[in-house]
């Protein structure tokens, strides 16, 4: 048996705390908010010490930091798990009380367990999810193929037109903002695509100037993404990075607790 | 006139639909050929590829979903054509669970189809999906099959003969992420600084205003920002290679190029929205005072 420092450490902290907590909470109350949050303190700190701290058993190949990623990454595997439930208990109920809309759960339903089924089928019987040796499509790829990627495209491209209807309607030089807005936003869209060129394409004589001028457009948008926008993102970036940095801060500390889901006086 | 404009302020939004449907559906279908105006990110992230060697590898992360394939598609394609082209080898693994797996093997499929040398395990591998995107890369970063173990195929990685050179991430020479969303910054801010492996981003075209600020601070080498981006990564290769030149003439495939053309036309359509739309609303402003 293993018993490395970081593992054993890792396993009282993440494993037995855990578990005696829960035993604990059920018969004292106050301790359903304190476990959990002795918890959050070491999985915060465990990572930032690994940064610091070069020692093996912290930040290691095997060390507690490495391997705690390892399981964020379990993790993220029970949370997809968690969805399915929820589309399984939300759908079920819209179906079994026929609420507005019902029939769309059944295909929601039907989706899930259809692709799902084809995934664990290529799991089982090996044939895998992706595209076989002679190029012919899985039942899963082929689901992909031709059900979800045409969807999830056809959503999203209607973004397209509902940005040009808005475009048309709302974006009026109303104010000064509006109109240094409207501007920018014109120079970009003329820089970023010869269009110059395109209004040009009928009459050849113009052919140079509308070339030379696109030209000269192309470098006014990158001189605007580069220094103004560039600069503002900065800014922007590192004012979220300090936001998040205290954000974790104050969750390490046990002062932020939404997370915890508890109840008033809990 | 007047009458004209009034009528513009109240036009029923199908129309601007149409219009919008026809710039795009008529330059993919009949292209015009426009030319691509090059810019300095996507340059340095050509030059940063070219300057790698001969059985280099490079990570092509596809951190992106259907939603924005036909911006992201012809990125990753251009990038693994320019990987063929300078023999580089390239890992590929999937971040974005709504879809990227499936775009992953559309996108190899066709690649190793154009290729036909490249040979699976040795040039080339794909690690398929995998949940936890942040954690993923701090994993491999230390492990790549403590994030990975085994191929999409289920293969274990240590009978994978590429794989053998790539015990982490600082083996890899470049990390591409075509990115859709907050995937591509965690490579810029998670892995850079933390591992040392230079990345190139890959945004949509309405992500890449961001990344021009990690771009300005040296923490990405190259961009392509959307399809504009593509686009002019695509006209670098037909420089650089003759073979692209004839096969970017000749495919039926979709490419940038070709979406390029549609973009402008799109463009100039609702630039003269705009300028209509604010033409009606001055002149009613001033109808409204005057009254």
């Amino acid at each position: 048996m293993n018993l490395e420092f970081g593992r054993v450490t890792l396993v009282i902290l993440f494993a037995l705390i855990p578990i005696v907590g829960i035993f604990l909470g059920m018969r004292a109350p106050a301790l359903r908010s304190r476990i959990p949050i002795f918890i959050g303190l070491f999985a915060g700190l465990i990572p930032i010490l690994s940064m610091y701290i070069p020692k093996r058993f912290l930040s290691g190949e095997t060390g507690m930091s490495p391997r705690l990623d390892q399981w964020l990454i379990i993790l993220a595997g029970f949370a997809l798990l968690l969805g399915i439930v929820n589309v399984l208990q939300n759908s079920m109920r819209k179906i079994s009380r026929r609420e507005s809309g019902w029939p769309f759960s059944i295909v929601l339903l039907l989706g899930l367990f259809v692709t799902g089924g084809f995934g664990i089928y290529g799991a089982l019987s090996g044939h895998g999810i992706g595209i076989a040796a002679d190029g012919t499509p899985t039942p899963f790829q082929y689901m992909t193929n031709w059900f979800f990627q045409p969807l999830q495209s056809t959503i999203f491209s209607l973004l397209a037109f509902f940005m040009a209807s808005a475009a048309f309607r709302a974006f009026r030089a109303r104010n000064t903002e509006a109109t240094i807005l409207l501007i920018a936003a014109g120079l970009i869209m003329m820089g970023r695509v010869p269009v110059l060129e395109l209004l040009a394409l009928p009459i050849p004589a113009l052919h140079p100037a509308a070339a030379s001028a696109s030209q000269g457009l192309g470098k006014l948008t990158e001189w605007i993404m580069k220094t103004p926008n560039g600069a503002a993102q900065s800014g922007i970036i590192i004012g979220a990075a300090l936001g998040a940095a205290s954000m974790a801060i104050r969750v390490i500390l046990g002062i932020e607790r939404g997370y915890l889901g508890l109840g008033k006086g809990e | 006139m007047a009458d004209i404009f009034e009528r513009l302020l109240h036009l029923d939004r199908r129309w601007i639909f149409l219009f919008v449907l026809l710039s795009v559906v008529a330059p993919i279908l009949v292209p015009i050929g426009l030319p691509v105006d090059m810019t300095a990110p996507t340059r340095l992230a050509f030059d940063f590829i070219e300057s790698l060697k001969e059985g280099d590898v490079v990570l092509i992360s596809f951190d992106y979903g259907p939603s924005s394939a036909p911006e992201n598609d012809p990125m990753v394609e251009a990038i693994m054509r320019h990987c063929a082209l300078k023999k580089l080898r390239f890992v590929v693994c999937v971040l974005y669970p709504l879809g990227g797996l499936g775009l992953a093997n559309n996108v190899v499929a066709k690649i190793t189809r154009e290729f036909p040398d490249l040979r699976y395990g040795v040039d080339y591998v794909n690690l398929g999906f995998k949940d936890g995107a942040s954690a993923v890369m701090r994993r491999m970063g230390d492990d790549i099959a403590g994030a990975f173990p085994t191929d999409v195929n289920g293969k274990p990685l240590s009978q994978i003969p590429i794989m053998k050179d790539v015990h982490d991430l600082r083996q890899v020479k470049l990390v591409f992420t075509a990115a859709t969303g907050i995937i591509g910054e965690w490579w810029i801010t998670q892995v850079h600084p933390q591992v040392g492996t230079p990345v190139i981003i890959g945004p949509t075209a309405v992500g890449a205003p961001k990344y021009y600020a990690f771009l300005n601070s040296g923490q990405i080498v190259g961009m392509l920002g959307g399809m504009k981006g593509a686009a002019e990564f695509e006209k670098l290769l037909r420089d650089r290679y003759p073979r692209m030149e004839t096969f970017y003439k000749t495919t039926r495939a979709f490419t940038a190029t070709k979406g390029n053309d549609a973009q402008t036309v799109l463009h100039a359509v609702i630039l003269l929205f705009l300028l209509l739309g604010n033409i009606a609303f001055f002149r009613h402003r001033r109808a409204s005072a005057r009254a």
